[in-house]
């Protein structure tokens, strides 16, 4: 489904990241791993070309997306949440869903000076859509409320609802968990899997390694921008240059 | 012909560097474009006349007043203006418009106090100019190039050497860790105030010795600082002098191909040129990219 | 009585430049300082192509309008590249540009001697030189031109300038091609400023570029954030209290040269006051990010 090939990227002299490589296999739960500062967000922003790379190519279903614009991979089924949280803030809670919807001529500037009957029809399925999927994250509540007054937990969930409504064919999650309660996190980590019942692939970036040896089947781990180990969850942790990028260097 | 123009180039381009000097010093503690500072340069020619002419004090002593005055006044603007927009975070833009309104309403306060005529410092008969190398340049005209050069030093200097300049250049790069080490970036933020507003009066001084003192002259003024500094970098004091030297060349090498009138299209073209280029210009400092 | 028809005929035409604005600024928020600009296009060409050519304002307006959003096209583009208070200064750049323009091609534009002498509307040979019917005229225009933005702003289209307003980077990650739409505003917002400037020439009849410096291109986008970002209603009451308020002022006798400088200051404050106090205007409910 995804596939990475040697990306670089340097940024003032410092690789950010080095010359890594992984495939993602559709319909599979991945995780990127790795201490703070390893490039994994990096990775995400090369993949999705929100940055450009050095070197290298990336593959989105055998086709390659290295060079083109970053709207055009999120409509060729690239679905990407960020590391701190980018909603648009003072819209409601469900225009914030409805951005991340389809239409077919409704967002024409044609369609919206006529305010054709097509669109209004599209509109109305959509609104049903999102309303849909506000219930499944559980934000109905909060449907018109701007999405600047929604606390933290609750602004992941309309991340996650937001890039459901995209329906793309992999989704890139960075941190999806980061800053929740703890019931909250099972919340998440639940909907992940559910994502994946209903034939997903998710690439999802996270720190902290227990959480991820409960949910992926596979573990990538970056440090200092390179890939170190990959593999499953068990073998993963068990590896001793991964033990000591965590844990530093051991003292003899 | 051609000495001419490079002299007169020189000389406007001194004060736009004057200008641009003072500009970029705030522009470095604050982040954004302090387009009032035109109208605190309006205003060191306003107190100059006022003292000098109106009131007929010791030129010297009227010099130091309204640099001084000057000074209070970018001091005042940053307390009352720009200090309630930091308390609320705002964006650079809400400061640029916030800026805007700053200068609109002083220099039409300044209209309605002396009226929109012409005034001037010049007093006595103008004085014929010296010829050195086909260009006449008259003395007070070697005058604005030395002070500018002069304060151009000591600006950098400052910046460079001194503790204060030091702390500047600190909140400039890294403000969370600027105060982590105990610098009080208010402080520094006013000091950078009082600096640039007074290079800005002793620009309005220098060139109402030259030139025809009107109530829009800080537009003009602060428009060409605005050029030099994106030119020659936002926010680095060599920078400032560049641009403005540069500036000033080529609006006055441009105007002999082409009519005087067009001298302004000529420096919003190089602007939007460099904007879209090269927007940190030739020398700038970092500013803040976007996080993604 | 007159007086206060042209008073209404003048908040028309500043009603249109101020919906045209909140279309870039206050939906999609992108920060365009010349905005007037559009306006100096739309109502040079169509009195030019009227004392030139003979042909009818009915037909310059339009082509005014399309020439505005040529200009438009141009405006848009470093608004990819920049943003913030970059954008406004290449903006504002351009105003003065255009001005400039204006003032020095004397050759087409007669520079600051102006093109006097402009021909009204005119329908089956009823001439719209009267103020009454130029009220009606330009009540016509202000109705196209609100419920053209209403629509536009009241759709999925509208939604996304909205989104770009809030987070271009997001907008981008929902699959928007944040520029094609960034475009598109700008053509739009040009066109009815053009056509408020074409309105404008056959009104007075006479024009010059003293009409469209930088100074009105502020005043503009004083009232967009003074009636509200994003608020058409909000359009309608800026423009409304920011011409007629210093028409006051004229009415308690103060002289020009003090009304003048007076008006500014008004403005100046106001904008002051509006950053720091409500960013957001009258009725609007979005503020710059």
């Amino acid at each position: 489904m995804l596939q990475v090939h040697n990306l670089c990227k340097e940024f003032d002299g410092i690789k950010a990241v080095d010359d890594l490589s992984f495939t993602i296999e559709e319909n599979s739960i991945v995780s990127l791993v790795g201490p703070n500062g390893s490039g994994k967000t990096t990775a995400f922003n090369l993949i999705s070309r929100f940055l450009k790379p050095d070197n290298g190519k990336v593959f989105l279903e055998g086709r390659d997306i290295t060079f083109f614009n970053p709207f055009r991979i999120a409509r060729l089924g690239l679905g990407r949440t960020f590391q701190n949280i980018r909603l648009f803030p003072q819209i409601s809670v469900l225009d914030n869903v409805m951005l991340g919807l389809g239409y077919e001529t409704g967002e024409r500037f044609s369609a919206a000076l006529l305010q054709s009957r097509r669109m209004k029809r599209e509109e109305a399925s959509n609104i049903k859509k999102a309303e849909e999927l506000l219930e499944f994250v559980g934000l109905s509540g909060k449907r018109d409320s701007p999405a600047e007054k929604l606390s933290h937990g609750q602004r992941k969930l309309l991340e996650l609802a937001r890039i459901l409504a995209l329906e793309p064919k992999i989704f890139l999650l960075d941190e999806p968990i980061a800053g929740l309660f703890p019931e909250t996190k099972r919340t998440m980590l639940g909907l992940i899997q559910a994502l994946k019942k209903k034939g997903g692939t998710i690439l999802f970036i996270e720190h902290d390694l227990n959480s991820v040896m409960a949910v992926a089947e596979k573990v990538i781990v970056l440090n200092y921008g390179k890939k170190i180990a990959e593999g499953r969850p068990e073998e993963v942790t068990n590896n001793e240059e991964v033990l000591s990028a965590y844990l530093g260097k051991r003292r003899v | 012909m051609y000495n001419q123009l490079l002299s007169n180039g020189i000389i406007a381009g001194s004060i736009y560097a004057l200008i641009a000097i003072g500009f970029a010093v705030i522009y470095r503690t604050v982040k954004f474009f302090h387009f009032a500072h035109g109208v605190v340069f309006a205003a060191g020619a306003y107190f100059a006349y006022t003292f000098f002419i109106l009131f007929d004090i010791n030129p010297v002593i009227s010099f130091f007043l309204s640099v001084a005055l000057a000074c209070l006044l970018g001091i005042a603007i940053d307390r009352f203006v720009y200090y309630p927009l930091r308390k609320h975070n705002a964006p650079n833009l809400v400061y640029l418009l916030a800026s805007f309104g700053v200068f609109i309403f002083i220099q039409n306060l300044i209209q309605l106090i002396y009226g929109a005529q012409i005034l001037t410092l010049r007093t006595g008969p103008v004085k014929v100019g010296h010829s050195i190398l086909g260009a006449v340049i008259t003395d007070i005209q070697v005058f604005i190039i030395i002070v500018s050069l002069v304060l151009f030093f000591l600006a950098w200097i400052f910046i460079q050497k001194s503790k204060l300049g030091k702390a500047i250049r600190a909140v400039s790069d890294d403000p969370v860790g600027a105060r982590v080490v105990g610098i009080n970036s208010e402080k520094i933020i006013l000091t950078a105030f009082a600096i640039g507003s007074a290079l800005a009066g002793v620009a309005g001084i220098l060139i109402s010795l030259e030139t025809n003192i009107e109530p829009t002259m800080g537009f003009n003024a602060i428009l060409k600082g605005i050029i030099a500094s994106i030119v020659g970098g936002i926010g680095s004091i060599p920078g400032a002098l560049f641009g403005g030297v540069f500036l000033g060349l080529a609006e006055n090498l441009g105007i002999w191909k082409i009519q005087a009138g067009w001298k302004d299209t000529i420096a919003f073209a190089i602007l939007i040129v460099f904007l879209l280029i090269r927007p940190s210009g030739i020398m700038g400092i970092k500013t803040e990219k976007e996080k993604i | 009585m007159e007086y206060i028809i042209h008073i209404l005929v003048i908040t028309g035409i500043y009603i249109i430049l101020t919906l045209s604005l909140n279309l870039i600024v206050g939906y999609t928020g992108l920060a365009a300082l010349g905005h007037i600009a559009f306006a100096a296009v739309g109502a040079y060409t169509s009195s030019l192509l009227a004392l030139n050519f003979g042909i009818s304002p009915w037909i310059g307006i339009i082509v005014g309008a399309i020439l505005a959003s040529v200009l438009g096209a141009i405006v848009a583009y470093p608004s990819l590249r920049l943003t913030g208070d970059y954008l406004a200064l290449a903006t504002f750049g351009l105003g003065v540009i255009v001005y400039s323009v204006a003032k020095n091609w004397v050759g087409l534009t007669r520079g600051p001697m102006g093109l006097p002498g402009i021909p009204a509307f005119s329908i089956f040979g009823f001439q719209f030189s009267n103020v009454w019917a130029y009220l009606l005229l330009v009540l016509v225009f202000v109705l196209i031109t609100y419920l053209a933005i209403r629509n536009i702003t009241n759709s999925p289209f509208g939604r996304i300038l909205k989104g770009i307003r809030e987070d271009e980077i997001a907008s981008q990650a929902m699959g928007k091609s944040v520029n094609k739409y960034k475009l598109i505003v700008f053509v739009v917002g040009a066109f009815f400023a053009g056509i408020a400037g074409s309105l404008y020439a056959h009104y007075i009849t006479f024009i010059d570029p003293s009409s469209f410096t930088v100074m009105e291109s502020i005043a503009i986008l004083l009232m967009v954030v003074f009636g509200g970002m994003g608020s058409l209603k909000g359009s309608f009451v800026g423009a409304s209290i920011l011409v007629v308020f210093p028409e006051l002022l004229r009415f308690l006798g103060m002289p020009s040269s003090i009304a003048a400088p007076m008006r500014q200051m008004i403005y100046g404050l106001l904008l002051v006051i509006l950053m720091i106090w409500r960013p957001q205007g009258l009725l609007g409910r979005f503020k710059f990010k």
